[in-house]
């Protein structure tokens, strides 16, 4: 299958984030004081986009993350998602969520977690077996169905976050350093996984990491933010073939070139992070 | 091994207990600086004579010293001499003690659950809370008894009053618990409020219910026995204190007896629903 060029496919915006700002209030000593941790931070998403945020910890890529997914109220600037501004505490229906840390209910089995979405919605349970088995299917989490979360690794709890919001469809996704507590391997895992099903939906996805070879192997662009206040500083088109192999990917000379560059405009913000 | 040493430790330990009651007294007039008066048999009885007692008071063994069994309509005879015989005592003060056992979870549950999740009633109730917890329940006892009488429901009041606060207050620390990031995880995934508090809030604050069962099942015994120490018409705290009025020690401890393997049995089915209940939880330590 040859690579879509995200401009070609009639460019339909998806996410707009204009001029995008958030302060805390820190209480110190010497009384509260602002602490920006997002400002002017604006782009855009098109349909069917894997959007990589990447930039130094601390520079805000969650915040305007959790901003879109309206968990967050921005201080200023406008959200927009397929053209309506997105209220605080109202999740827009077609977007999914995926949360670095493990929010899998622990109470419930594999299949009731993935199955919960359509629970919700009121899926009869024939229909919701069905697309839950198949949904354990393209996980690999064949014969875990029954188990408790408790007794699963971190990577395969992972996997069934995935499916747990996969599963309702959503046409927008929104991942929050999904991998980030992973080792090595298993994340490489992931990434095949996350790539071979992004791959059957082209979901339009907006992924947050710090890992820059994560961002590369992923996503058709890099947006790099600056370290603290976050700024879009440079957005990196990832023009990699799809579908894409996680693995091989990384000993290709065009990855080698592209890494390096980003690096080095990666290297300047984590001094910068440093010195601040 | 370890666990072979443990049980024959506790086996000795037992027998030791035992055979010090069963003839440690008599020791006591040849040896009065080794072992105390403590052990009188006209206040603290002993095992054989406690055994005894069971027996009959259990009507196994009739006033003529045969088993019951042995001769038609004997046990039947023995059992309509009292009212309150062992059997009967037993299941009223059971009984009471699953009524109370009940109702002090399931109100002491919504209660939790409703000013836990609810900061403007927890804010608006703290002080009546506060104020009724500190007084000691046990002291309402003869209140109630006079309210509602010498049957059934004063007791299951009293025990009820018991579980009901233990329960609210691990119910609610259990609901101000909630995991935030369950909470977003539901919302995100589509959840309205109500579907929230159904799916997220409720099974998630039921860990901590389910944590303080084994205690009220033990308060609601505590309870039940209070009440029938006060007054009351069936039930072993009633028939401890017969035994007391009438100077039989034996009696007294057959009781005790009865309601320490009511109380170990109790204690030991709510950790069994405990423990499938929880069973979803990483190596949990039920036990304690």
């Amino acid at each position: 299958m040859a690579s879509i060029p995200p401009e070609a496919a009639a460019a339909r915006c998806r996410i707009e984030i204009d001029k995008l700002r958030k302060g805390f209030l820190a209480s110190g000593n010497e009384g509260d004081r602002e602490v920006v941790a997002v400002d002017d931070a604006s782009f855009r998403i098109n349909d069917g986009e894997f959007v990589a945020l990447l930039g130094p910890s601390g520079c805000g890529k969650s915040t305007i993350l959790n901003m879109v997914a309206t968990l967050i109220a921005p201080s200023g600037g406008a959200i927009k998602v397929d053209g309506a501004p997105v209220t605080f505490g109202k999740p827009e229906r077609h977007v999914g969520y995926v949360f670095q840390k493990d929010t899998l209910f622990p109470w419930r089995t594999v299949e009731d977690n993935i199955g919960y979405a359509l629970e919700l919605a009121g899926v009869p349970s024939g229909e919701r077996r069905g697309r839950v088995a198949e949904a354990i299917h393209q996980a690999g989490l064949d014969g875990f169905a029954r188990f408790y979360p408790a007794s699963l690794s971190g990577g395969m709890r992972q996997r069934v976050s995935l499916m747990r919001t996969l599963i309702a469809n959503p046409e927008i996704l929104l991942m929050d350093e999904p991998f980030g507590a992973l080792d090595t391997h298993t994340k490489l895992d992931m990434h095949s996984v996350l790539l071979d099903l992004w791959e059957r939906q082209r979901q339009t996805v907006l992924f947050v990491t710090h890992d820059l070879g994560e961002a590369l192997t992923l996503a058709d662009r890099i947006i790099l933010l600056s370290a603290r206040p976050g700024r879009v500083k440079q957005d990196f088109r990832v023009d990699f073939a799809r579908p894409r192999d996680a693995v091989a990917l990384r000993e290709t000379r065009q990855y080698a070139e592209l890494f390096s560059r980003i690096w080095h405009s990666l290297g300047e913000e984590f001094t910068k992070s440093r010195n601040a | 091994m370890r666990r072979i040493a443990t049980l024959l430790w506790q086996v000795a330990i037992g027998l030791g207990a035992l055979a010090i009651w069963e003839w440690g007294w008599a020791l006591h007039d040849r040896l009065p600086w080794l072992v105390p008066d403590l052990l009188d048999p006209y206040f603290v009885s002993k095992p054989s004579a406690i055994f005894q007692q069971f027996l009959g008071m259990s009507c196994l063994v009739g006033r003529d010293g045969t088993w019951s069994f042995a001769t038609d309509g004997a046990f039947a005879k023995c059992m309509g001499r009292s009212d309150n015989n062992l059997w009967i005592a037993t299941w009223f003060t059971l009984k009471n003690t699953l009524w109370g056992f009940l109702t002090g979870v399931s109100s002491g549950f919504v209660l939790g659950l409703l000013l836990g999740r609810s900061d403007r009633l927890s804010e608006i109730f703290y002080p009546y809370i506060t104020a009724f917890n500190s007084v000691p329940r046990i002291a309402l006892a003869p209140i109630i008894i006079l309210a509602f009488g010498i049957g059934d429901a004063s007791k299951i009041v009293t025990a009820w009053l018991v579980v009901v606060f233990l329960v609210f207050f691990n119910t609610f620390e259990g609901a101000r618990s909630v995991d935030r990031d369950h909470i977003n995880a539901a919302r995100l995934l589509g959840a309205s409020e109500w579907q929230v508090t159904r799916t997220v809030i409720v099974p998630s604050t039921m860990a901590w219910l389910f944590a303080s069962l084994s205690p009220a099942i033990s308060f609601s015994l505590i309870g039940v026995i209070v009440g029938e120490f006060i007054g009351a018409e069936h039930g072993i705290g009633r028939m401890i204190i017969e035994a007391e009025a009438r100077g039989e020690a034996a009696g007294m401890m057959v009781a005790v007896f009865v309601l320490m393997i009511a109380g170990v049995i109790l204690s030991a089915l709510v950790r069994r629903v405990q423990a499938y209940l929880l069973r979803w939880r990483p190596a949990q330590q039920l036990s304690a």
